[in-house]
């Protein structure tokens, strides 16, 4: 009983650094401008809008967030055999982490806006100073939460995984629920906030991103401060329920059924969350209603 | 993924010539697998093969956007496909090896587990997805690619805002990304589960050390090469569908064939391999 | 969306960069051998340096590639040179222990032949019709290989499959016991590796994308993103390796890191529009 109790306390904190992680990750990579939504701010100067926002293509978040999750946790893990204390190997290892991401932060930026030299975008060195390191502090709240959270599951929960392969699994893991649930709320509702609430953009409409703030010109940090509202948050529970539920099924339910409670476990979360999507779909579908008329509908169909 | 999308149609049917190549070179693959390797690498060849055509199939299955769906223009979800089913694969790969790594459990448990685990972050990103466009933008789920939802009929177009080509996760593609991080996760489980019972047999000999030493060693092995197998085979099959897909609805789907022939030679090759670093 | 993949054209013809890159990384990768003649590891960072030349390369072939419209993003091609690299490399460290002094060559025809058939696949099986298709992965599969053995000569001074699997650790002082878990295998540093090499392969051409990429800007950041990644692999040699090796590799990959990183920078200026600190939006002429 004590055992079990032990791991659901580890459990409940890994879910919980989880959410930080996932948190700070869709938030980082809002401010930087990282991921599909980049895209546009790519377009833009091609289009004829000039903008300050940063332009982080480093490439999708996940490879990203794999390879600053799987530094942190390999340089922690060979700090750890020569016999550095654990908490500071991980600080340490996060901070070298971060250190490089910083570094590739800024060379997309200078890569990405020189080469729009025919499209006269200049290049805005305050941008890099200013929005750099706020993307850096982000990553590394992302990033020491999601390698701590990888030490305490083998640590406490004895997962056969080293650290490095568990930092490549979670990094990528963190990196894919935080592009996908976060990207469109930044892409859709931020970049193109002058377009109509509750449609989407019109493809006619690609590249002309919102550049101007309520006062001056809007700056990446910006972007961060309004995602940070719901994108972040949202981002966080959807990588904190995938690690708790994760975690929570095995550490709870392993030993149930000759092995298979876990998976019985799994499959009734599974369509549990099948039914709450199916309900907010409809719930959907009933208060917001269609764009036009249903009979114009039936013809086209 | 980032600023580029598909110029190349990709085309529809399969390559005659080059499947039946594709074939022959699998049977190869076999064929030396037989003769220079005891029986037992044989079998976990195999199961490298069928986890990666498993890979390959699944990805057709995961709704995927790229960058117009982070704009709501067009309906999947907005990442890379072969990341996002890496990320479902891997959180399956994690569930898999936690179940192997417990004696007692055979080779129903530890698959189904990591079937499981992939299509549980599935479940949750995909619901995550959909309250973010519905309850963060107001945007109803509409599909671009057919006019009813195949599962539960609702109408789709006239919830597709003007100018886009559908938004958000219908449920046909919400149960498609289940199914996919399912088929994802156990394929990505079984390679990782077929290399660790070879590595843990014919380890301790190469090594000349005990069994339960070596043990770091097989699960570092099998799970690097799970996870290089798993995004050679993702990429593949994201090379089929040029990029993006609906779902199981999208006229798209209908080129897997050609991915499970593809994955299932590149597993066989590599896998191959693989089991060379015990044998020779 | 409508973002082309656009890159500048002639520089220096593909087919010299891929000699140089594949002569220069095999040399470097047979200059680690010294170690075995020095009372340290000092020739890891050696290492580092065939990595760099890998990844040049690399650089140049993501280009011809990308140029084309795979489909999906560049970071892709990355990952699956890689996966594909990883098989490779590990096969020639086991091939080491059988023969000695034949680990870089085997990890350039494994990596050739697992790379020729993803390729092959690639192109025939799934229909992509790309011309340069078989050739760029099969090179990509090499480059892959030959990075993450690059990357562990410096984490470990060699890349036998003996010595990866096994750290000798000290107890009660001249007693020592082989340790699989603290060994480079046991702790999956390859994974680091893995990550590294495939963004630092796919990023310099990623980044540098558009209708103003210039050849030299673009592989300066090839430059660059190896020797960052060298500075990672160097800090975590200290667990495996020598001291005084250690931070030689280390001193090595900062002072490239540094030296490429100004360069970059120089470069950018140079091909930027204009180089503006503080500035408001600068509207083109003749609109808004």
């Amino acid at each position: 009983m004590e055992s079990v109790l032990f791991g659901i306390g580890v459990t409940a904190l890994a879910g919980a650094l989880a959410t930080i992680a996932g948190a700070a990750e869709d938030t980082e990579s809002n401010i930087g401008s990282q991921g599909d939504p980049n895209s546009q701010v790519q377009l833009a100067p091609q289009m004829g809008y000039i903008h300050r926002i940063y332009n982080k293509a480093v490439s999708g978040e996940p490879p990203a967030y794999g390879l600053w999750v799987t530094i942190s946790a390999g340089v922690a893990w060979a700090f750890m055999v020569t016999g550095m204390n654990p908490v500071l190997a991980l600080v340490i290892a996060s901070a070298l982490a971060i250190f490089v991401q910083g570094v590739y932060a800024t060379t997309a930026y200078l890569g990405r806006t020189a080469s729009l030299a025919k499209f006269e975008q200049p290049v805005y060195i305050d941008v890099i100073k200013s929005v750099t390191t706020v993307t850096m502090a982000h990553a590394f709240v992302a990033v020491f939460p999601a390698v701590s959270m990888c030490y305490l599951i083998i640590a406490a929960l004895n997962h056969p995984f080293p650290l490095a392969l568990l930092g490549i699994v979670w990094g990528i893991a963190l990196g894919a629920a935080g592009s996908a649930t976060g990207n469109p709320f930044y892409g859709k509702e931020r970049q193109y906030q002058s377009q109509k609430f509750g449609a989407g953009v019109p493809i006619s409409a690609s590249g002309n991103i919102v550049r101007y703030a309520e006062a001056g010109q809007r700056s990446s940090l910006d972007n961060g401060w309004f995602t940070a509202k719901l994108a972040g948050p949202a981002s966080g529970i959807c990588f904190g329920l995938i690690v708790f539920f994760e975690l929570w099924r095995t550490v709870l339910f392993e030993s149930a059924a000759a092995g298979w409670g876990a998976i019985i476990a799994g499959v009734v979360l599974i369509l549990i969350f099948m039914i709450i999507d199916r309900y907010i779909e409809v719930w959907a579908r009933k208060n917001y209603g269609p764009y036009k008329s249903e009979s114009a509908e039936e013809v086209s169909a | 993924m980032t600023a580029i999308e598909a110029s190349s149609s990709g085309g529809e049917g399969i390559n005659p010539v080059a499947s039946v190549i594709a074939i022959v070179l699998i049977l190869i693959a076999i064929a030396i697998a037989y003769f220079i390797a005891p029986p037992v690498a044989v079998s976990a060849l195999i199961g490298v093969i069928v986890g990666g055509l498993l890979i390959g199939f699944g990805v057709h299955f995961v709704p995927v956007g790229g960058a117009p769906a982070a704009m709501g223009q067009s309906p999947g979800i907005a990442t890379g496909v072969a990341m996002l089913a890496a990320g479902a694969g891997l959180a399956g790969l994690f569930g898999g090896a936690w179940a192997a790594a417990n004696p007692e459990f055979g080779f129903a448990i530890v698959i189904a587990s990591g079937a499981i685990g992939g299509g549980l972050l599935m479940a949750i990103t995909c619901l995550m997805v959909n309250i973010v466009y519905i309850f963060g933008m107001g945007i109803p789920a509409a599909s671009g690619k057919v006019a009813k939802d195949p599962i539960t009929g609702d109408t789709q177009e006239a919830y597709k805002s003007q100018g886009t080509e559908g938004h958000g996760l219908p449920f046909i593609s919400y149960v498609g990304g289940v199914i996919g991080g399912l088929l994802g996760g156990a394929g990505g489980t079984l390679i990782y589960y077929e290399l660790l019972k070879l590595y843990s047999e014919l380890l301790p000999s190469i090594l000349s050390a005990e069994a339960a030493q070596v043990v770091p060693i097989a699960v570092s092995l099998a799970g690097i090469f799970a996870i290089g197998m798993f995004l050679v085979n993702a990429v593949l099959a994201a090379y089929n569908i040029t990029g993006t897909i609906e779902g199981p609805h999208d006229p798209k789907f209908k080129r897997f064939p050609r991915a499970i022939i593809g994955c299932a030679t590149a597993s066989a090759v590599c896998g191959l391999f693989a089991i060379l670093i015990v044998v020779v | 969306m409508t973002v082309q993949v656009t890159a500048s054209e002639g520089g220096i013809p593909h087919n010299t960069i891929m000699a140089v890159g594949l002569v220069g990384s095999l040399v470097c990768l047979y200059l680690t051998y010294a170690n075995q003649f020095l009372n340290a590891e000092y020739a890891a960072f050696f290492g580092g340096l065939a990595a760099v030349f890998a990844l040049l390369w690399g650089t140049d072939t993501i280009k011809h590639l990308c140029s084309y419209g795979i489909g999906t993003g560049v970071p892709s091609a990355g990952m699956i040179a890689f996966g594909t690299g990883v098989i490779a490399m590990l096969l020639a460290t086991k091939v080491e222990t059988v023969m000695p002094y034949s680990a870089p060559i085997a990890a350039v025809i494994f990596g050739a032949i697992v790379g020729a058939v993803s390729g092959w696949i690639a192109n025939s099986v799934l229909k992509m019709n790309i011309p340069v298709m078989v050739r760029s992965i099969t090179e990509m599969a090499i480059i892959g290989a030959i990075v993450l053995m690059g990357f562990t000569a410096v984490m470990a001074g060699g890349f036998s499959f003996d010595t990866l699997a096994v750290q000798e650790i000290a107890i009660l002082g001249p007693l020592t016991m082989p340790s699989y878990a603290g060994s480079l295998l046991g702790g999956c540093l390859l994974a680091v590796s893995f990550m590294l090499g495939s963004i630092a392969l796919q990023h310099p051409f990623n980044a540098c994308l558009g209708p103003g990429e210039q050849q030299d800007r673009t592989l300066m950041l090839a430059a660059e993103c190896g020797f960052l990644s060298m500075i990672v692999v160097a800090v975590i040699s200290f667990a495996f390796v020598a001291f005084a090796a250690a931070m030689l590799s280390l001193i090595i990959a900062v002072v490239g890191f540094v030296y490429t990183y100004i360069r970059f920078i120089e470069l950018s200026k140079r091909d930027a529009f204009a180089w503006l600190d503080a500035k408001p939006i600068l509207e083109p002429e003749g609109e808004d």
